[in-house]
């Protein structure tokens, strides 16, 4: 049996090579392959074989079989066929394809949200939610925003009643968390937020912020640092390099604001970063002890960190949009631009 | 804060450029938001002799003078001024020069006659504010010498952040003391006014009626004040961080204000009645004149200072004109005081009033620089408007308030919270740097939880140091934020748990946007309106809606309770701007029910007060008039299509029973959504077309919307189920169906008599028309059977069929339709 099939590799490839149209291709591949082809029948009388030579046999045969059925084609390819079969071009293929559904988009704000939750997941934070109709309380009051300060101006508040405001901020959701589980804690918690003022391209009376806490018996601001550095190296790249600058927020001490290098102009000085070389991206500190008062934690016993940026600001700058309202309006000719960015 | 560094350089030096200033002050938590190189420059603008004047020849109010400017050749020049008169020094612009507006100096005709420049006055060259005629100068400068040589200015100005907590930053020397801990230098005070020891008495007591109101309150006079202008160092200061010079005695309030910080008042003596000066609360609804000649009404608890007739200034916000200065005023009482900044705040926010007073009085002024400032005053009035001081000063105040106070420090926390391994002596080092006087307690070294390691003391102008988290902030400043590292990062305290509902959501919008779903993220408010535009009615709980009682201007007030609104602006907007249809839409977004469930698990009870907000997942197929199988649109069957799938993807049971329940859907092309349990969770179908009528949209919308906090979104649990690889048979039968009968009722007839064998129903077309007798139907539907048991039998699946014909003919009256 060996002998046939060394025969027919050298006999069948010269036969081949002879082939001078598809319809001659195609008749060496029937002789050859066809159900009553020459090596169709040697597979069939290998169950006569010696049953300790049958699978060398076996795999011997197949190799033929491809190797044939290769050269067949593309003999079939030199004379101009379409390949394998024997059927003739279909038609003009520069037609438009049929997808199997039109393309739609996910907003590019909610894109980064998950991006940057996916993040902190990664480093072990959970979620947690909080109403967006919030109690003055907890926006204010528990975060350590002593009454009728100015410090209560730099977020102009909506309010229901006196007692009750549109949060301006996540941070709220820290409060609610804490007072209702024990450290360790580490958890995020985005939504929109809302300001008082008047929009233009800048601005706007509701967005999206995400909040981030870590409250355990020794949590420090180098360890702040360093959540910072591992959020900004994953999100923005492994080169951006941040600042921390000392700032005030009533519910952090000691407050920072965190920059990073400006990706635009890379630190020497744009329009996009007021030519400083540095973008603004988030506020962070440690959690104020009278926050921890507020919410009953024991003195002395936890440190822990907060950390908040604004979305919106960051997808802008990811995606080198000018203006705030273009991501309110939800315009088709802006989120069609967003098909296939996650 | 605009802080000039000529002006800064007074009280501090350092030796860097003003980028590396900026940046090193920036590091420390002033934020140098802007760096500004400030230049009063008055190119082509010199100093020049009038030759000669004469009356211009054909106006009676101008003059044609011949001008010396330094060329050699005389020049013509038209000057209006009444006091141009020969031999005056004047400032002279050439032609070609340009003064502060753009107001470019052209040759020019004046009344027949040409004029080539102009002569200046102060006002014209942005120096002084008023329009007082020609500069009249006093200099032995030759004509041609430049006018910057005299009036030039340039200097380096710092715009600062400064945040709340940080009021002493709002002065110049503040800011100077940060520059000398990061430097190591030391601060300069100004020169100030020394009192001599006298039995004299100002004239005037000081009364205030509550000690909490106002802590201090001090009152010193000067007599023979000369008013004018201030001298250019001063202007030149003021002009380059932002505040316009007026005349000598308001511009050494504003002066000393920029310098220490601590606001002051000046009031015309001769102005004031009696002999005492009372801090009291005003009257409600008391009328009084501000400086800046408005009426106002005042409200409760605005704090007054007032004489023997009533009000004379609102206290720590601005002065009243009644007692204002003037150019005749001669005598001065100078204030200066510490009132309750709650109450400064209170009363300039009722006002709708901030100035630069309220803004640093608010956040808390320096009880020491009471003193101190008004001295520093007084001295400049001696100095700069020839001012008598007067020997006698009044001064009101209550020590007790003063509160310096020694806080209490321990290494252990220090190095805890920033996870650093200072020493008793460098955190001693850092804190006396920024001027805090440090007391070790003998515990050095120790560190531990309850050892206080030092005493440290803070001045009258840190009132923002309290405890010891606030020296901890000012080690850390000092020590370098970029300094802090070794931190060990953080792993999961908590483990990290996903929240379901948030994976949920997750994927539905990953669905939707696969699908060709372009997501929207809208707004919370309610446009006006727009409730009673969906037609919804009182009793619908849904009409009742939150309001925000301070909207800014023009701005919407009502919190959605629906998303239907939103979905309509977003198509309109879209249909207009020419977008391709269908326009396929959704979004997830928050509502706010105050008539929904109030929580029962708070903590506060004011969470009673607050809403329901349920989340909403909507979706829409817009502009689409084209209709699907048997004439159903298609933008109802891709809706409800969409239903359907989403149901299957998310592992969900959503039931839809056709059921006129939503008011803004058009009746009888609407659903209800069930979930699993059979609960109401949502509605689906056309928009009703007044709705979209008064939404001014023209083409059909249809929507469905779902209550996720409402629906039971658990999926349901995958566990593996055994299949048999038996092949399975294809049948495809056409039947004849009445009109009133539904593919539901024939599914289901089908379903129930075919057996265990049958495994899949599927509708594929509906034909009515030629060959099909009229009020019927030719239904196509393909079944799929399968035995678990062995390969099925031709005969077996017949008798299957014979069932199913059999069912449908009894119970539904539909035949098969005949193969003719």
């Amino acid at each position: 049996m060996k002998e046939t099939i060394d025969r027919l590799r050298s006999e069948g490839s010269e036969r081949i090579k002879a082939a001078g149209s598809e319809s001659e291709v195609e008749a060496v591949r029937v002789a050859l392959l066809g159900r009553k082809g020459e090596i169709t029948s040697l597979l069939r009388g290998l169950k006569d074989v010696d049953p300790a030579e049958r699978p060398a046999m076996g795999a011997e045969l197949n190799r033929l079989k491809l190797d044939l059925g290769e050269l067949l084609d593309s003999r079939q390819a030199e004379i101009g066929g379409t390949g394998g079969s024997s059927a003739n071009l279909v038609g003009d293929l520069t037609l438009p394809g049929v997808p199997p559904a039109a393309a739609g988009t996910n907003h590019p704000l909610l894109t980064v949200l998950e991006s940057i939750c996916d993040i902190f997941y990664g480093m072990g934070f959970s979620r947690d939610d909080g109403p967006e109709v919030e109690l003055d309380y907890y926006n204010f009051t528990a975060l350590n925003f002593p009454d009728d300060h100015p410090a209560r101006d730099i977020q102009d508040t909506f309010y229901i009643d006196p007692k009750v405001c549109l949060r301006t901020q996540t941070s709220p959701v820290q409060v609610r968390t804490m007072e209702r589980n024990e450290p360790p804690l580490a958890s995020i918690f985005p939504g929109r937020v809302y300001r008082n003022e008047n929009a233009d391209a800048s601005h706007s009376s509701e967005f999206f912020q995400i909040e981030g806490l870590v409250v355990d018996k020794s949590i420090s601001m180098a360890d702040l640092k360093d959540t910072v550095d591992t959020f900004v190296r994953n999100f923005f790249g492994a080169d951006e390099p941040t600042r921390f600058r000392p700032h005030f927020f009533p519910f952090t001490e000691p407050s920072v604001e965190v920059d990073m290098q400006c990706v635009v102009c890379r630190g020497s000085g744009c329009g996009v970063c007021g030519q400083t070389g540095w973008l603004e991206i988030m506020g962070a500190g440690m959690v104020h002890p009278n926050v921890f008062k507020a919410v009953g934690y024991p003195e002395d016993v936890y440190t822990g960190f907060a950390f908040g940026m604004g979305i919106d600001r960051i997808a802008m700058l990811k995606y080198g949009v000018g203006d705030i309202r273009l991501l309110y309006e939800n315009d088709l000719r802006f989120l069609t631009q967003f098909r296939g960015v996650f | 804060m605009k802080i000039s560094l000529d002006w800064l350089a007074e009280y501090v030096s350092w030796d860097d450029t003003p980028g590396e200033l900026a940046a090193k002050l920036t590091s420390v938590g002033l934020n140098v938001e802007g760096l500004e190189e400030y230049r009063q420059t008055f190119p082509e603008v010199v100093i020049a002799h009038v030759v000669e004047r004469e009356q211009h020849p054909d106006a009676d109010r101008l003059s044609l003078c011949s001008v010396d400017d330094g060329t050699g050749e005389p020049v013509q020049v038209v000057c209006g001024a009444p006091n141009v008169r020969e031999g005056l020094t004047v400032l002279f612009a050439r032609v070609g020069a340009v003064l502060p507006g753009n107001f470019k100096i052209k040759k020019s005709k004046i009344r027949g006659v040409e004029s080539f420049g102009m002569i200046c006055s102060a006002n014209e060259l942005g120096l002084s504010s008023e329009a007082a005629g020609i500069m009249e100068l006093a200099t032995e400068l030759a004509p041609g010498t430049p006018a910057d040589e005299l009036y030039g200015f340039s200097d380096t100005v710092l715009d600062i952040e400064v945040t709340p907590n940080r009021p002493d930053w709002l002065s110049h020397i503040g800011v100077a003391r940060e520059v000398a801990a990061i430097y190591g230098t030391m601060v300069s005070m100004p020169p100030v006014w020394s009192f001599q020891p006298s039995s004299e008495n100002l004239g005037f007591q000081i009364k205030i009626e509550d000690p909490d109101d106002c802590h201090r309150y001090g009152a010193f006079g000067a007599s023979g004040v000369q008013i004018g202008p201030s001298p250019d160092w001063m202007q030149n200061r003021l002009r380059a961080i932002g505040s316009r010079p007026i005349n000598n005695l308001v511009d050494i309030t504003n002066y000393v204000m920029f310098e220490l910080g601590q606001p002051m008042h000046a009031f015309d003596r001769a102005k004031l009645t009696g002999d005492t000066i009372t801090i009291r609360a005003a009257e409600p609804g008391t009328l009084v004149t501000t400086l800046d000649e408005q009426e106002r009404k005042l409200g409760k608890g605005t704090l007054l200072v007032c004489d023997g007739d009533g009000p004379i200034a609102l206290a720590g916000v601005m002065g009243l004109a009644n007692t204002e200065v003037t150019d005749s005023t001669t005598e001065l009482i100078l204030e200066s005081a510490f009132f309750n900044p709650k109450l400064v705040r209170t009363a300039s926010r009722g006002l709708g009033l901030v100035s630069e007073s309220s803004y640093r009085f608010e956040r808390g002024s320096d009880w020491d620089m009471v003193e101190k400032a008004a001295l520093r005053a007084l001295q400049l009035y001696h100095d700069l408007a020839g001012a008598n001081i007067l020997p006698a000063w009044a001064d009101r105040q209550d020590p007790d308030r003063k509160a310096v106070q020694s806080i209490p420090l321990r290494l252990w926390q220090v190095n805890r919270v920033l996870g650093t391994s200072l020493t008793t002596d460098q955190v001693a080092q850092h804190l006396q740097s920024l001027g805090l006087k440090v007391q070790p307690m003998g515990n050095s070294g120790k560190g531990s939880r309850n050892a206080v390691d030092m005493m440290v003391r803070i001045p009258s102008f840190r009132r923002d140091l309290f405890q010891e988290i606030d020296l901890i902030e000012e080690i850390a400043r000092s020590y370098g934020l970029d300094n802090l590292s070794g931190g060990s990062g953080f792993c999961g305290a908590g483990g990290g748990v996903r929240d379901q509902d948030d994976l949920m959501q997750r994927r539905m919008r990953h669905w939707f946007s696969d699908c060709g779903y372009h997501e929207m993220v809208t707004s919370s408010f309610l446009g006006s309106g727009d409730n009673e535009r969906l037609g919804m009615s009182e009793e619908d709980p849904r009409s009742q809606t939150l309001a925000v009682i301070n909207p800014h201007h023009g701005g919407d007030t009502q919190l959605r309770t629906t998303l239907l609104p939103s979905l309509m602006d977003v198509v309109r907007r879209n249909l207009n701007a020419g977008a391709s249809t269908p326009v396929r839409l959704f979004q997830i977004n928050r509502t706010f029910w105050p008539a929904g469930a109030k929580r029962t698990d708070y903590l506060q009870k004011d969470d009673l007060l607050l809403p329901e907000e349920p989340v909403f997942l909507q979706f829409a197929v817009a502009g689409w008039r084209r209709s699907g199988l048997d004439g159903i649109p298609s933008d109802l069957l891709e809706i409800k299509g969409s239903l359907e799938s989403l149901g299957t993807h998310l592992r969900l049971s959503l039931e839809l029973e056709a059921a006129d329940s939503e008011i803004w859907l058009q009746a009888g092309s609407q659903w209800l959504i069930k979930d699993r349990n059979g609960k109401v969770v949502g509605s689906a179908g056309r928009v009703d077309p007044g709705v979209l009528d008064r939404f001014d949209i023209e083409l059909p919308v249809a929507v469905a919307e779902i209550n996720l906090s409402a629906a039971d979104l658990t999926p349901e649990p995958m566990k593996f189920q055994p299949f048999t690889r038996f092949p399975a048979v294809r049948r495809d039968l056409s039947l004849l169906v009445p009109a009133e009968t539904n593919w539901s009722s024939i599914r289901e007839t089908v379903i129930n008599s075919a057996g265990p064998l049958l495994e899949q129903v599927e509708l594929f077309d509906i034909y009515r028309g030629k060959g099909v007798s009229e009020g019927k139907g030719a239904f196509g539907i393909r079944l799929k059977f399968r035995s678990q048991k062995g390969n099925l039998k031709g005969k077996t699946v017949d008798k299957a069929i014979v069932k199913i014909l059999e069912g449908l003919s009894g119970r539904l009256n539909i035949e098969p339709r005949s193969q003719d």
